[in-house]
């Protein structure tokens, strides 16, 4: 069902399955069609066996700048929709929104504002180009912050995340700041090369067992919806969740015969 | 309302908020700790301030209790047991519920109790020779609140550091940036308030309405799990729609002029 997006570009190279935001002439800014083409798209690479690990990124100069509110006015049913799904805490815009299984690692190409933060906020891991910044202008146009910045809060030292939601338009965070705070894990000079570094990090996510990544990937986000000792017992009930499974023998047995493992292979919805 | 222990001031739409006993670098005593309640009460109601800034007067910010008030006075922390007990305190902004920004310039030393304005206030700048010490476990002291709030919004082994090593060590300002504990150096230190005055007008150019839903959403992120705050957040999310403010910003943007945000006091009413 590849290639019929018009907001987005959904590529696969080799185990890497790629989701572009492709309106560069608006700063890649998610209308009504983006909408369900993102929730289509997620879709389509969690339950393609052939993909392995998703990388998110930006077409041109921006990664994601949020709500193209201009749109969205003239189309008073999509409006409607995200306004009940925003009410509801039930948004299908990121990964973390769809329950997706697979690694995701968000590449932050340019410009990351406002709404583009839930793409930060919502990927297990973000890199970013050196030339790219992080802002959050909510309320300097009399909107709240709140779903990007909770998840933000949870994952990078709070203080940074509230300063950029309370000075708004008025300040920009770089990505050498974002690396420092821990927001992203890699710097990627000269930002060109961004693309070429996604996708030899996703190659190597990718030669790990498909299902210890995603029973480890719902221990670890579970850890962020309850207190410690909670987290940890039901974070027990997936580390045995492998017992038994082929992968479990087959890592050990591969390490000790020093080849490449033979994993079992998933698709994203089990 | 006048102060013995603490200064305000005003200065366009910042209210500043100083710890002013210097003499004894800062240390709460009693009175000063009734003080705060009423302060941020005071400020957070005055319709003129849009932004609070906290710092402190002389070389220190805040160095917690007064303990030669504890040791001599014949209460001692006595004086405290029913409201710590009940966790009915009202010396921070977080403590008192207050809407607006809060920023705490530390000005000095930072030790001990002094955490508690770290750890309850938005944003979080330093003069470059600011240190942080937490000494609590070395004067026979358990560290609690003032760490339960810090290791939630910066990385915790440098908190457990901080109040196991207790007095035989020193936190620096550029440590606690790269922690990200603060946001901003401000060298040369002297330069600290101005920083500060500025900051506090930038934000001051935003929504007063949006940034008190905003401060509700993130520290309400710190109470519950992920899926609980989104759906908690949300309600301050939709808490904007149908407020004049929501339309305006936008508007103002488009027609490339300054928001008229709606009076903050008027709509408390």
């Amino acid at each position: 069902m590849t290639g019929d997006y018009t907001r987005l570009r959904v590529e696969r190279h080799g185990p890497v399955g790629w989701l572009i935001f492709d309106r560069p002439d608006v700063g890649n800014a998610l209308d009504a069609v983006m909408f369900d083409e993102l929730e289509r798209a997620w879709r389509e690479l969690d339950d393609d066996p052939t993909v392995r690990v998703i990388i998110n990124t930006g077409e041109g100069g921006a990664f994601q700048t949020g709500l193209d509110l201009a749109q969205l006015a003239d189309d008073p049913d999509a409006l409607r929709t995200h306004a009940r799904r925003t009410r509801d805490a039930e948004l299908c815009l990121t990964a973390w929104h769809l329950d997706v299984t697979k690694p995701v690692v968000a590449a932050v190409n340019g410009t990351c504002a406002g709404g583009g933060l839930h793409f930060v906020a919502d990927a297990d891991i973000v890199i970013a180009a050196s030339d790219a910044t992080f802002v959050d202008p909510h309320v300097s146009v009399g909107q709240v912050t709140a779903f990007e910045g909770i998840a933000l809060v949870r994952r990078s030292p709070m203080e940074s995340i509230l300063r950029m939601a309370l000075v708004g338009r008025y300040e920009r965070m770089t990505a050498a700041r974002a690396y420092q705070l821990g927001l992203i894990s890699q710097v990627v000079d000269p930002p060109e090369r961004l693309r070429a570094e996604a996708q030899a990090l996703a190659e190597t996510v990718a030669r790990t067992s498909p299902a210890a990544m995603a029973a480890t990937h719902r221990a670890l986000w579970g850890a962020l919806e309850t207190g410690l000792t909670d987290a940890s017992r039901r974070g027990a009930h997936e580390l045995m969740s492998l017992w038994g499974h082929p992968d479990q023998d087959e890592g050990p047995r591969a390490f000790a015969e020093q080849r490449a493992p033979r994993w079992a292979t998933t698709s994203g919805t089990p | 309302m006048t102060y013995e222990h603490l200064r305000l001031e005003h200065h366009g739409p910042v209210g500043w908020l100083f710890n002013n006993r210097p003499e004894q670098l800062n240390a709460m005593n009693a009175s000063m700790r009734e003080e705060f309640a009423d302060a941020w009460i005071e400020l957070d109601r005055d319709p003129a301030v849009r932004v609070i800034v906290h710092t402190g007067e002389g070389r220190a910010f805040q160095t917690g209790v007064d303990v030669t008030e504890i040791a001599t006075d014949g209460v001692g922390m006595q004086r405290y047991r029913q409201s710590v007990e009940d966790f009915d305190l009202h010396f921070t902004a977080w403590h008192q519920h207050v809407s607006k920004p809060v920023i705490t310039a530390v000005n000095g030393i930072c030790c001990g109790g002094g955490f508690h304005w770290v750890a309850d206030a938005d944003i979080v700048i330093a003069a470059s020779d600011a240190t942080f010490f937490d000494p609590h476990v070395s004067i026979g002291q358990v560290v609690a609140l003032e760490a339960i709030g810090l290791i939630r919004k910066m990385p915790v082994e440098a908190v457990m550091r901080m109040a196991l090593v207790g007095r035989y060590e020193r936190m620096t300002a550029a440590r606690a940036y790269e922690l990200g504990m603060i946001s901003q150096i401000v060298d040369p230190p002297e330069r600290l308030r101005e920083e500060a005055q500025a900051l506090g007008e930038t934000v001051a150019r935003n929504s007063p309405a949006a940034m008190a839903a905003t401060k509700r959403a993130l520290w309400g992120a710190l109470e519950t799990g992920l899926t609980d705050a989104c759906r908690a957040g949300a309600q301050e999310l939709v808490s904007l729609w149908g407020h004049p403010d929501q339309d305006e910003g936008p508007r103002a943007f488009a027609e490339r002029r300054a928001p008229r945000w709606v009076d903050p006091t008027s709509d408390r009413a």
